[in-house]
């Protein structure tokens, strides 16, 4: 990340005056990944040219693990690849890759822009998805490869499960409220 | 004192007195005790004055399945008394009450029943005396309406709203619920167990079997992981797909279930004679209740109507606890009981064949007719069978039936995900009830593919006399309600008959049935009795009136819920806090209204006169922004806006006006073709969502190689306006040349500035020289405080919403929403110039062509004021001959001109420029406006082009 990059939750942030509400409770741990790689495309030809790249494709609305990052298929040309930051560089390769790729490639979706990332987990977290979320989040109904692309905490919202935690993706511009209904209507029932 | 010692008053904690009052005077109850049991325990039965009559009344089925026992508590109206729990310090008035509970004045309706009969409300409102409404009857009735106070001064409470999900949801903890809910939990299943009941077991609580140990039974639900219990929650309907509100205190929890049992038991029904509502007159369940969960000993010489051997359940609690039974009515032979008949005898009971006839007594039961003979008494248990709680199944489509032989309800629910259980299917011995509660869960476990074993159908002993349907004959003097609620009484369901409404539906229209709080729980099967005898229908067919949700009150809070309001911010809000801003939400967006402290009408004139005479900042993020991207871009963009833009040059910037298929204008912007197969397309920040979203439909439907991304919130905006904008932007490090010749008006460039990637468009909406600078939102932040220190030595300083509303309004401009409504067509605007002639389609072209052949009526224009004029308001009328023919859509003082400047719809006769029009301002003076030109500020539009 270049230093003139700002996130909501980050010092001069837009939501910088609800920030100190992330890991506030000690049974929901709420961290913001809003800084973490990603790397999205949309469009005609997104699907083909990720296929020639290498990256193994799941089903539309599931995700999988493939070379190092998870991949979202949002829909059919429709993708978003996340990256661990201790371990980004698979990811930037696909990038630079990407970049420099004559057309027809997809189209930027711009997910590390447009979108929030925060991870939940905690005791109290399964509670806090189904108040939060009006489907069935459930481990034994939501399996590992589901995707859910619904409404959390009252905004759109792409919610996944990986390692017993949730993750969840929403529109940046609303930050400073999602935290806030997370944490506030995130209770036990 | 009425209290008993334990073991009655199982929901009482005697250890935690509670202090409370009661019509302003001092009582004392216990932890665990409902505000009615507290004041039954004091002597204190009446709790509510009736609906129409103002007639006492006081619990009845201490079940909350009545609106005698409504109260209200602090500033909350409507409160069950038999049902909300007692708390320290709670402060209990009674409701629609003129004066006080014990002496109201209103009382003395009582005596004028004759003058209201059944359909008063169509008889007095409709027809020939309708005139007297707004004179005569809507203040009287305005005055006595309404049941409880509203608080208007009522602060905000903490209501709280969630989802919750489930294998198999229960209703109703009973015998049934409860068997359910253990089969299906203990084979694996995930199981939500709701009861309104404070604690588990239906009517095991109060009526204990000696085979069923209830303690057990709730031990092992309690053990058990998968079995979530949720006591104190009301199931308020069914929806499609088992979505089912459960109510619990102030929360509202919205459960979607895989499998849903209703288990939801019967409804004790009353028995009908004349002063069948005097306090003191309760369901046997009632009595038992009392006795059994509150420790309360209902009275000290009771009369029993035991239509059902759970009458002589009630006449035994009784006994035990020290209630002479005066005598025991029975209907009908019991047989069966007759060894328990006779105990009674023993004890003192004097044995009546018959029924009661009249019941007397002022605010409290005193006597009862029984053969034509009184029989004093202070308390009257009435035990006449159950009606089946059938609101939950038939909301899910089940049918009533009746069996006239029987005398019993049954409900028929065929639908998949949905079982009934225990008495509400029609089963009346615990054993069988428990049996049918393991049955329905076994076929809710097979339904998710879990394995579940059969359980035998059990032999019902109790069925053949679990009902007893007495005659429904008018007593001649009356006051045999059939609906407490509405104060209907036998001869006014008869008389609505007569009337003419056969069917059930309108004679509730008619004589209000079955409308009021308790939502015909005691009355719609009594009603369906008389009409049916009335119309020579058997029961069957009259059935019961459409049971809708909610199945009982519910708080407008619980609906509403937590109240967390939508927002959105740019990736610049703390910027303009730092910068002074005063923040309005705008929509969902908070945006700076203005900047700095002070006079408002100062600083705005100020930031305005910065961006005319120097350079102004302007956070844009909130525009819509899209990017259309693929080989047909151009085409796509050609449907869908009425300019040309497959033909649009690379690093140009056009105007787009979006209409709908009535050629109203829904949208505007920019598109700038950033490449032969991409273009970034601004949208006005309410509209951007439905643009989005049409754009999305057209591209399904149309089929052709194009994506649509919605880059609102990823990409932030920055408008830098005025004489200086060009110098700010030449004092950044850039890639770009920002000269006159090197970027044009209305051409975009991309590159870089201050070292953060950008997209550019020369546009102006302040009609000063503008450049907007789109980047990454991520580096917004670091954008502004680059422009800002750039432009700080020219006077660069950041301008709000208000200084950029006026500023459009000097040069023209409109603002799609507010100067346009659902009908506004292009010409209308004067936007002809926006529409492509050649263009064989796009959204609206052929009702565009349509409505140009019937002509305009209407045009908006700009309208100048002298000096002095009174400034007309939005919305002011604009008249022509007296007419309305118009209204003003955007009013503003320009501080460029020192003129008050207006963009309104005048008759399209009336369009030319110098033509004077009137206006009725809003102290209904009428003042004149000159139409002006397109362009209030800079016509020739020399400023923005420079």
């Amino acid at each position: 990340m270049q230093a003139t990059q700002t996130c909501p939750f980050f010092p001069g942030g837009a939501a910088e005056d609800v920030a100190p509400l992330l890991g506030q409770r000690d049974d929901l741990s709420v961290s913001d990944r809003s800084h973490w790689p990603r790397f999205g495309l949309k469009g005609p030809g997104s699907a083909d040219w990720l296929s020639d790249a290498g990256v193994a494709l799941p089903a539309p609305n599931r995700l999988s693990l493939s070379s190092g990052f998870t991949v979202l298929r949002l829909g059919p040309n429709d993708i978003t690849l996340l990256g661990d930051p201790a371990a980004p560089e698979a990811l930037t390769a696909l990038c630079a890759r990407w970049e420099a790729a004559p057309g027809p490639k997809g189209f930027s979706s711009w997910r590390e822009e447009a979108w929030a990332w925060l991870h939940l987990d905690g005791r109290a977290l399964e509670d806090a998805l189904a108040r939060l979320c009006a489907v069935d989040l459930r481990p034994r109904r939501f399996v590992p490869e589901a995707i859910a692309q619904t409404r959390f905490a009252e905004v759109d919202a792409v919610v996944i499960r990986r390692g017993g935690a949730a993750e969840v993706f929403f529109d940046i511009a609303a930050s400073a409220a999602v935290l806030r209904t997370i944490r506030h209507g995130g209770g036990h029932p | 004192m009425t209290r008993l010692d334990a073991p009655f008053g199982s929901r009482i904690d005697r250890s935690r007195p509670i202090s409370f009052s009661f019509e302003g005077q001092r009582f004392t109850g216990y932890e665990g005790d409902t505000i009615a049991s507290a004041l039954a325990a004091s002597g204190q039965w009446m709790l509510s004055r009736s609906f129409k009559y103002h007639r006492p009344r006081g619990a009845f089925s201490m079940a909350g399945a009545e609106a005698n026992t409504l109260v209200q508590v602090g500033s909350e109206p409507n409160l069950a008394a038999d049902l909300t729990p007692l708390a320290e310090g709670m402060v209990v008035s009674a409701q629609n009450v003129n004066g006080s509970l014990a002496r109201d004045r209103d009382a003395v309706m009582d005596r004028l029943g004759r003058f209201m009969p059944v359909g008063f409300y169509y008889r007095t409102f409709m027809g020939p005396t309708r005139k007297a409404w707004l004179k005569w009857w809507e203040p009287l009735i305005r005055a006595k309406a309404g049941l409880g106070m509203v608080d208007l001064a009522a602060r905000p409470d903490g209501f709280d709203k969630s989802h919750l999900h489930c294998d198999i949801l229960v209703v109703g903890a009973g015998p049934a619920g409860l068997a359910a809910a253990i089969e299906a939990a203990e084979a694996g299943a995930d199981v939500i167990l709701g009861d309104e009941s404070p604690d588990l077991g239906g009517r095991l609580t109060y009526a204990p079997e000696a085979e069923v140990d209830l303690t057990a039974l709730v031990a092992r639900a309690e053990a058990l992981p998968a079995l979530r219990i949720m006591t104190g929650t009301v199931c308020n309907g069914w929806f499609e797909d088992n979505w089912l509100p459960l109510i619990r205190g102030k929360a509202l929890h919205r459960c979607r279930a895989r499998e849903v049992i209703l288990a939801t038991g019967g409804i004790e029904q009353p028995a009908v004679f004349r002063g069948n509502d005097l306090p003191g007159i309760l369901t046997g369940g009632a009595v038992r209740r009392l006795i059994r969960h509150y420790g309360v000993r209902p009275g000290t010489r009771s009369v029993i109507l035991a239509g059902t051997p759970d009458g002589l359940g009630a006449a035994e609690d009784l006994l035990d606890v020290g209630t002479r039974i005066a005598a025991l009515v029975l209907p009908r032979d019991l047989p069966g009981h007759a060894e328990r008949i006779g105990r009674l005898r023993s004890a003192g009971a004097e044995i009546l064949t018959g029924r009661i006839e009249a019941a007397r007594g002022g605010t409290h039961v005193e006597a009862v007719q029984v053969g034509g003979r009184w029989i004093d008494c202070d308390l009257v248990a009435v035990s006449v069978g159950h009606a089946p709680s059938w609101q939950l199944p038939c909301q899910a489509g089940a049918r009533l039936g009746y069996d006239d032989a029987t005398c019993r309800f049954s409900l028929d629910l065929a639908r998949d995900g949905l079982h009934l259980a225990g008495s509400v299917a029609g089963h009346a011995s615990t054993s069988a009830v428990i049996a049918d509660g393991r049955r329905a869960a076994m076929a809710a476990l097979r339904a998710l593919d879990i394995d579940a074993g059969n359980v035998s159908p059990c032999q019902d002993l109790e069925l053949a006399l679990a009902h007893c349907a007495l005659p429904l004959n008018p007593h001649p003097k009356g006051r045999d309600f059939v609906d407490f609620d509405e104060d209907l009484q036998v001869k006014d369901i008869v008389n609505a008959v007569r009337e003419g409404y056969r069917e059930l539906e309108l004679v509730k229209r008619f004589s209000t049935v079955g409308m009021g709080p308790s939502q015909g729980r005691h009355s719609a099967l009594a009603t369906a009795r008389i009409v049916a005898a009335a119309t020579g229908r058997s029961v069957a067919e009259t059935g019961v009136t459409t049971a809708r949700p909610p199945v009982g009150p519910e708080t407008l809070g619980a609906l509403a819920g937590h109240g967390h309001v939508e927002e959105r911010r740019t990736a610049l809000h703390a910027r303009h806090l730092e910068a002074g801003a005063e923040m309005r939400p705008v929509g969902a967006w908070w945006r700076p209204y203005l900047y700095g402290r002070g006079d408002r009408v100062e600083r705005i004139t100020e930031e305005v006169r910065a961006v005319r005479e120097g350079a102004g900042l302007l956070d844009v993020s909130t525009l819509g922004k899209l990017e259309v991207r693929g080989p047909d871009a151009g085409a796509f963009l050609d449907r869908l806006y009425t300019m040309a833009h497959a033909n649009q040059p690379v690093g140009k910037v056009r105007y787009c006006l979006m209409l709908n298929e009535m050629a109203a204008v829904i949208d505007d912007g920019v598109a700038f073709r950033m490449a032969d197969d991409v273009f970034y397309v601004t949208a006005t920040t309410g509209a951007v969502a439905r643009v989005y979203a049409d754009m999305a439909l057209w591209n399904a439907q149309w089929r052709i190689r194009v994506d649509v991304a919605n880059l609102t919130a990823a990409f932030s905006g920055l408008n830098i306006t005025g004489p200086k904008a060009r110098d700010v932007l030449q004092a950044l490090s850039s890639d770009i040349d920002f000269s006159p010749a090197g970027f044009p008006y209305l051409e975009g460039r991309i590159g870089v500035v201050a070292g953060i990637p950008v997209r550019v468009m020369r546009i102006g909406f302040t009609g000063e020289l503008s450049y907007e600078l789109h980047c990454p939102s991520s580096h917004a932040p670091a954008l502004w405080d680059a422009v800002m220190a750039a432009g700080a030595p020219l006077g660069l300083r950041p301008y709000g919403l208000e200084a950029s509303r006026i500023l459009r309004l000097e040069k023209g401009h409109i603002l799609i929403g507010q100067d346009t409504d659902a009908l506004t067509s292009p010409d209308e605007l004067g936007f002809g110039w926006a529409v492509s002639k050649k263009k064989a389609f796009f959204v609206g072209k052929r009702a565009l062509e349509m409505r140009r052949r019937l002509g305009e009526s209407r045009r908006l224009v700009g309208l100048i004021f002298e000096p002095g004029t009174e400034a007309p308001g939005e919305s002011c009328l604009v008249l022509r001959g007296g007419e309305p023919v118009g209204h003003v859509t955007s009013v503003a003082h320009s501080p460029t001109l020192g003129r008050v400047i207006a963009l309104a719809y005048t008759h399209v006769e009336d369009a030319a420029p110098g033509t004077e029009v009137t206006i009725r301002a809003r102290s209904g003076k009428l003042v004149t406006g000159r139409v002006a030109g397109h362009a209030f500020v800079d016509p020739e539009n020399r400023r923005q082009e420079i």
